[in-house]
């Protein structure tokens, strides 16, 4: 029996997440012995054709030509996942999303006449996704399980609940409550193990609204914590500021 | 089965000694011989309970701890057995050492006793128990009640009144020490103790009732569950979801909350893994969902209720004791101050 079938797309991102596939260095081998990384652009010469069984699409939809290979790619694929909170809301390129194109365009480009970027989305506000590997860059841990868990055929554990759990779990000093510093972990996905709170630094929201966020709430705190509501809206719209969730934390105060 | 607990009463006279600040250490550093001591140490601003490496990390006058102590009877994370597709099951072996958890707190003690009646009796856990055998429980009365606690209010503090196999009172100038069980009795015997005067009962009171008077919380238990019932539509459920981030945290540090999640994790050869379980909390939004999708909690005051009223209501006809012990830790946890002697107090329109 031939070996499925992994493609990685990249879309516009800063290429981290699929950094951290070749991260995977010490068992690297080992998965491809589960897997043919068929279509690997980052890490191959020679990159072979579809039909793929599993598509990790990595990167926010900025402009008409990702449109058109995220649809190819959707058509290819027997699962497509979105791989990082880019792919999965938008990510760090949709902080551009409230000011105009132009404005944002000019910032960054001289010469504007190629240039016809549009809003950042997340992949599924064009194509239907069948997974989403939240977080910048995503876990490793979180994308291995699911790999073998798809190969298995059952459902991946993937965290839906707060940072927080995690950090009990982990048992650190609680940094909202003990320190007074401004966390955005009671409101974001866990499955990152608490990374930044367990190094002693605030959760910065990256992984995106937990299952059942309450966004409007961790503002009003943030707010009497004394942060101004610029800083609120700063906060919320870092890399999920298109999210329903996030988006009423970011306009609560 | 179950883990028998001599009770104070049992022992016609109970055994008092004197242990002076000073052979505190050397005290310790005899337990070490043959046990793994577990106390509460510094941890940034708080404590945690931890392995003691040297006598000298314990803190004794610490208020409250980040997790219960329940975490080396039922730990946050633990796997429980690793399987191969050829059908092998390979039991995770127990630990043998004996452990003492040195200066546990009354509430704390209770909390124990509460999870030794969900763990040992009608669904006996084996890991829970392999655990609660080799353990040993040298508690500390409380002589400084946190902002938080309201044990006093529950009958789980400040003065514990059994389950413990030693009990410390700091007295200022060294503890008395008194004797709770059998293997208590041989914890002393390592060192040449003095008996306690007669007049160190009588101070042990004065530190108790100086402590009872430093309470700023309190819960009235008063007919507790039919003021529950009564109020189980009301506003404050409403204001409380509004509030709540269901975050989890509170169930997460509470000393009581026995639910855990079981997962597998399997190995990328996709043919050998490891079953391991963790804690898991009613507060989160996935707790009641079952197969295909329907959720029983889904509304999050839903959950906020779920949690107070397990505490306060649905403990009592299955373990026949209130869920809460009054340590106070999910209100010093929560990050918008839920707090639920506030709660109740509200409830009876105080």
């Amino acid at each position: 029996m031939s070996k499925p079938r992994v493609a990685v797309y990249k879309m516009s991102s800063c290429a981290g997440c699929q950094l951290e596939i070749i991260n995977l260095e010490p068992i690297l081998l080992d998965l491809l012995g589960a897997v043919d990384l068929s279509y690997f652009v980052m890490a191959r010469r020679e990159n072979e054709p579809g039909p793929y069984d599993i598509g990790l699409v990595e990167g926010a939809i900025t402009c008409g030509e990702e449109i058109e290979r995220l649809k190819k790619a959707r058509q290819e694929c027997h699962l497509l996942v979105a791989l990082g909170s880019c792919a999965c809301y938008g990510g760090l390129p949709s902080i551009k999303n409230w000011q105009p194109q132009r404005v944002v365009e000019n910032r960054v480009y001289d010469n504007l006449a190629a240039i016809h970027s549009t809003t950042a989305y997340g992949i599924d506000y064009y194509v239907p996704v069948d997974a989403y590997l939240k977080g910048c860059p995503v876990s490793r841990e979180e994308l291995l399980d699911f790999i073998k868990s798809t190969l298995l055929g059952v459902r991946p554990y993937l965290r839906p609940h707060s940072v927080c759990v995690e950090c009990k779990l982990h048992e650190n000093v609680c940094l909202f409550v003990t320190e007074k510093a401004i966390c955005l972990g009671p409101v974001t996905t866990a499955g990152c193990g608490a990374l930044c709170p367990s190094r002693g630094k605030p959760c910065d929201g990256c992984r995106g609204p937990a299952n059942d966020a309450n966004a409007v709430s961790l503002a009003r705190t943030m707010a009497a914590y004394g942060l101004h509501s610029q800083d609120i809206v700063r906060y919320f719209r870092k890399f999920a500021g298109m999210t329903s969730e996030f988006s009423k934390g970011a306009e609560a105060v | 089965m179950s883990v028998a607990y001599a009770r104070q009463e049992e022992w016609s006279i109970p055994q008092l000694y004197h242990l002076p600040a000073a052979k505190l250490d050397p005290f310790l550093n005899k337990l070490k011989e043959n046990y793994t001591l577990i106390g509460p140490v510094v941890k940034g601003k708080e404590f945690v309970f931890a392995p003691l490496s040297d006598p000298g990390e314990l803190s004794l006058h610490y208020q409250t701890t980040l997790l219960p102590p329940k975490k080396v009877l039922h730990l946050p994370f633990e796997v429980l057995f690793s399987f191969h597709e050829d059908q092998q099951i390979i039991e995770t072996a127990q630990e043998q050492q004996q452990q003492i958890i040195f200066g546990i707190h009354p509430c704390d003690v209770h909390a124990i006793a509460i999870l030794d009646k969900a763990y040992t009796a009608e669904y006996p856990d084996p890991y829970y128990i392999a655990k609660r055998r080799n353990t040993l429980l040298v508690a500390l009365n409380c002589s400084e009640p946190g902002e938080n606690c309201f044990c006093q209010s529950l009958g789980t503090g400040p003065e514990l009144k059994d389950g413990y196999d030693l009990l410390l009172t700091d007295l200022g100038n060294g503890y008395l020490l008194e004797v709770g069980s059998p293997r208590g009795r041989e914890l002393v015997q390592v060192m040449d103790l003095a008996p306690a005067p007669r007049v160190a009962m009588v101070e042990k009171q004065k530190v108790l009732d100086n402590a009872r008077r430093k309470f700023q919380k309190k819960l009235n238990t008063q007919d507790l569950p039919g003021i529950l019932e009564e109020n189980f539509r009301q506003p404050i459920w409403e204001e409380l979801m509004h509030e709540c981030l269901a975050c989890g945290s509170c169930t997460m540090v509470c000393p009581t909350c026995f639910c855990y999640n079981v997962v597998d994790k399997i190995d990328l050869n996709l043919k050998s893994g490891k079953r391991q379980r963790e804690w898991d909390s009613c507060m989160l939004l996935e707790y009641a969902q079952v197969a295909l999708g329907h959720n029983f909690r889904k509304d999050r005051d839903a959950r906020v209720k779920q949690r107070i009223y397990h505490k306060l209501v649905y403990y009592e006809p299955q373990f026949g004791t209130l869920g809460c012990v009054g340590c106070g830790r999910c209100i010093h946890t929560c990050v918008k101050k839920i707090d639920i002697t506030d709660v109740i107090s509200r409830l009876r329109g105080e």
